[in-house]
């Protein structure tokens, strides 16, 4: 029993913790749009994808300093959820009536043509690209080993760490201490009652899109250098993950994904350590089918208040 | 009514007669399936290219009754499979069919090429059920059950105790890992740890941390290029300094263009070399080269020598005469065909191929020979 207790384990503790920050990374960009809209954007996990690709295009083209990649990445984000938003949601939303933004077949449309987008995406950049993985410049890489003792991170894991961080804090705070964050909880609260006091609808969902597929596009750059996967099919499972986590952190807690996520990734892990990487998934989604079992709303479902 | 009888019966023999006139009319086709979208694709693409290297050389110098290969993407999905099969199988065209690339799709496919009776050749399905579905499938790669003990004695020889084995969780990947370690159990080794993983894992250092607890001497990857590439550079940033063998599902230049110096030393073995100084290999490589500009991979060979093969045994069962039962007689027939991947033969009572396997190690950035 007490070989449990090794170094083994506490490594595998923060192979787990970096797997479910992956995972949150994610997750916290299409929580926000859910929250606002209140459907499902099937297409963030290829917004994280050509986050990813942007990145090295532009590592491959202009070879500027890493902090310049992301600054690139994170424009490149706000551009494709503008045009996203444009393409997949804009359609569907021509009606302000009550009765219209309470229509399921209005909110399954929506939810349909991001499916339709996400695999169109993948689809056309594996036909430009190829579905090969992309090799990445070994200086770019962020699988430098930091050596604590006997225990190894890379630091992708740290970049990773700090970058899921930075996200959330700053989101709390571009939500709750400004004006554009009181819009978003407004629409997201009641859109109609948002309408009548003046907000601007449009606008407040565009920004949604920008700031939401920002978080996903760098989340993918970061993500791809470090695992060193950059291949157009990427964003299918990682989004996968991170639809569990928002729907076991109750589909519009922020913080409630984040937790989520974080046990996703360590429960895979520690799966993976005494079982078999087999059963890993199998325990992600008997954990998702016990929240909705025991916890039909999410685990922060009720708790926190909406967005 | 007579009259018009008679004219329905004008009607129907001259639709009978224009349809075997344009049968005849038609070239012998080759159905060719493989996954040309999806995760697979760049498998298939690789198949569509050799083939279609092999089909014009083939036709260049049968002019007179040139051959077709109708290629059909099945995504790497066994679903998709057998609607391709059951497609094939009614396009009387077609003769014989190549494909698929996972011994999943291959065997879902196969069921119904063996009831239909088409004769079906994989390039690389090496699951041992694969030919054993019926007298109709035949493969052109060596299976699991030779490389891995050919694999298990290599690194026996090379004084390892105790391997760890790492494999992809499909029927491939377990009958691979499997032959492994049984062989080297048998052999004398000790197996400490014997991890499978879900097809599309990305982050292999949960099973990495697993198997570095139990101190193996070195690991054994069955697994392909993409997985391996992604595996060694984390196996690098752990620090876990063990020699790693591979199966030949490895052998692939961008295995060391997307690792890089996490491949160095890496030992993998092939049936194909494209460094190989045998002039039908080097001649095969420099015309690949030209038209796709890439270096042919051990897959693109063993497309190649599977479509030659399929063409050969056309060309001896009557070109463009050739039924269907002929054609699968002149491939249960085939021996010594030379090819870039080996010579091939098929047993005649299992129909599995006898092949060679050459080693190779990962040394400053490029594949070498080594003798062990």
């Amino acid at each position: 029993m007490l070989d449990f207790f090794d170094v083994f384990l506490v490594q595998q503790l923060l192979n787990g913790l970096a797997q479910g920050l992956v995972y949150a990374l994610i997750a916290i960009g299409f929580t926000l749009i859910f929250g606002v809209l209140n459907v499902v954007n099937f297409a963030h996990g290829e917004i994280y994808m050509l986050g990813a690709f942007a990145g090295l295009l532009a590592i491959q083209v202009l070879a500027p300093p890493a902090f310049a990649v992301l600054l690139l990445v994170a424009a490149a984000g706000l551009v494709l959820g503008v045009l996203l938003e444009r393409v997949a949601f804009r359609p569907f939303r021509r009606f302000n009536d009550e009765a219209s933004l309470k229509s399921k077949a209005l909110r399954e449309a929506t939810l349909l043509s991001s499916l339709a987008i996400s695999i169109i995406t993948r689809e056309l950049m594996q036909l430009y690209v190829g579905a090969d993985m992309q090799s990445i410049p070994q200086a770019y890489l962020l699988m430098t080993p930091i050596q604590l003792g006997p225990l190894s991170i890379a630091s992708g894991q740290v970049l990773i760490f700090v970058t899921a961080l930075l996200m959330f804090v700053l989101l709390q705070w571009l939500l709750f201490r400004t004006r554009l964050g009181l819009s978003i909880r407004a629409v997201s609260n009641n859109r109609l009652g948002a309408l009548h006091v003046g907000i601007n609808v449009n606008h407040i969902i565009i920004a949604t899109f920008a700031i939401g597929s920002l978080m996903g596009a760098v989340s993918g750059i970061v993500v791809g250098l470090y695992s060193g996967n950059i291949f157009p099919q990427m964003g299918f499972s990682p989004g996968i993950k991170a639809f569990v986590a928002m729907v076991m952190g109750g589909l519009d807690s922020i913080p409630g994904a984040v937790i989520s996520a974080i046990v996703l990734g360590l429960c895979e892990a520690l799966s993976t350590d005494f079982v078999s990487q087999g059963w890993s998934e199998l325990i992600s989604y008997a954990l998702l089918l016990i929240t909705l079992l025991y916890f039909p709303r999410g685990l922060f479902g009720k708790k926190v208040e909406r967005v | 009514m007579f009259a018009a009888s008679q004219y329905h019966k004008a009607l129907i023999v001259a639709a009978f007669s224009s349809l075997s006139l344009s049968a005849l009319a038609t070239p012998v086709a080759i159905g060719y399936q493989a996954p040309l979208t999806g995760e697979y694709a760049q498998y298939g693409n690789q198949f569509r290219n050799a083939a279609n290297l092999a089909l014009d050389e083939y036709n260049q110098t049968h002019k007179a009754a040139p051959v077709v290969i109708k290629f059909a993407d099945s995504k790497g999905d066994a679903l998709e499979g057998v609607s391709i099969a059951h497609k094939f199988s009614d396009d009387h065209s077609i003769v014989g069919v190549i494909g698929d690339f996972s011994s999943t799709v291959s065997i879902a496919a196969g069921k119904v090429y063996a009831e239909t009776h088409l004769a079906q050749l994989s390039q690389t399905a090496s699951h041992p059920d694969f030919v054993k579905i019926s007298p109709w499938q035949f493969r052109n790669i060596i299976t699991e059950a030779f490389e891995g003990p050919y694999n298990a004695r290599w690194i026996s020889q090379n004084n390892i105790k105790k391997v760890a084995v790492i494999s992809i969780q499909n029927d491939w990947g377990q009958t691979a890992s499997k032959n492994f370690a049984k062989s080297f159990k048998d052999a004398g080794g000790e197996v400490t740890a014997l991890e499978s993983f879900n097809p599309g894992t990305r982050d292999f250092r949960a099973i990495l941390t697993k198997v570095a607890r139990t101190r193996p001497d070195a690991i054994y990857l069955a697994l392909m290029y993409e997985d391996g590439a992604a595996l060694l550079q984390q196996k690098l940033q752990l620090g876990l300094n063990v020699p790693v063998y591979g199966s030949s599902s490895m052998y692939e230049k961008k295995l060391i263009q997307l690792a890089g110096p996490a491949a160095e030393g890496v030992k993998i073995s092939t049936t194909f070399t494209a460094s190989s100084k045998e002039p039908n290999v080097q001649a095969f490589v420099k015309t690949y080269q030209a038209r796709y500009h890439v270096e042919p991979s051990m897959f693109a060979g063993q497309a190649y020598d599977a479509t030659r093969i399929m063409l050969n045994a056309i060309a001896k069962a009557g070109g463009e005469k050739a039924s269907r039962e002929a054609v699968r007689n002149a491939l249960a027939a085939t021996k010594d065909f030379p090819g870039v991947t080996g010579n091939t033969t098929f047993d005649p009572v299992t129909r599995e191929p006898a092949k060679n396997l050459s080693r190779l190690q990962i040394r400053n950035g490029d594949f070498t020979s080594v003798a062990n």
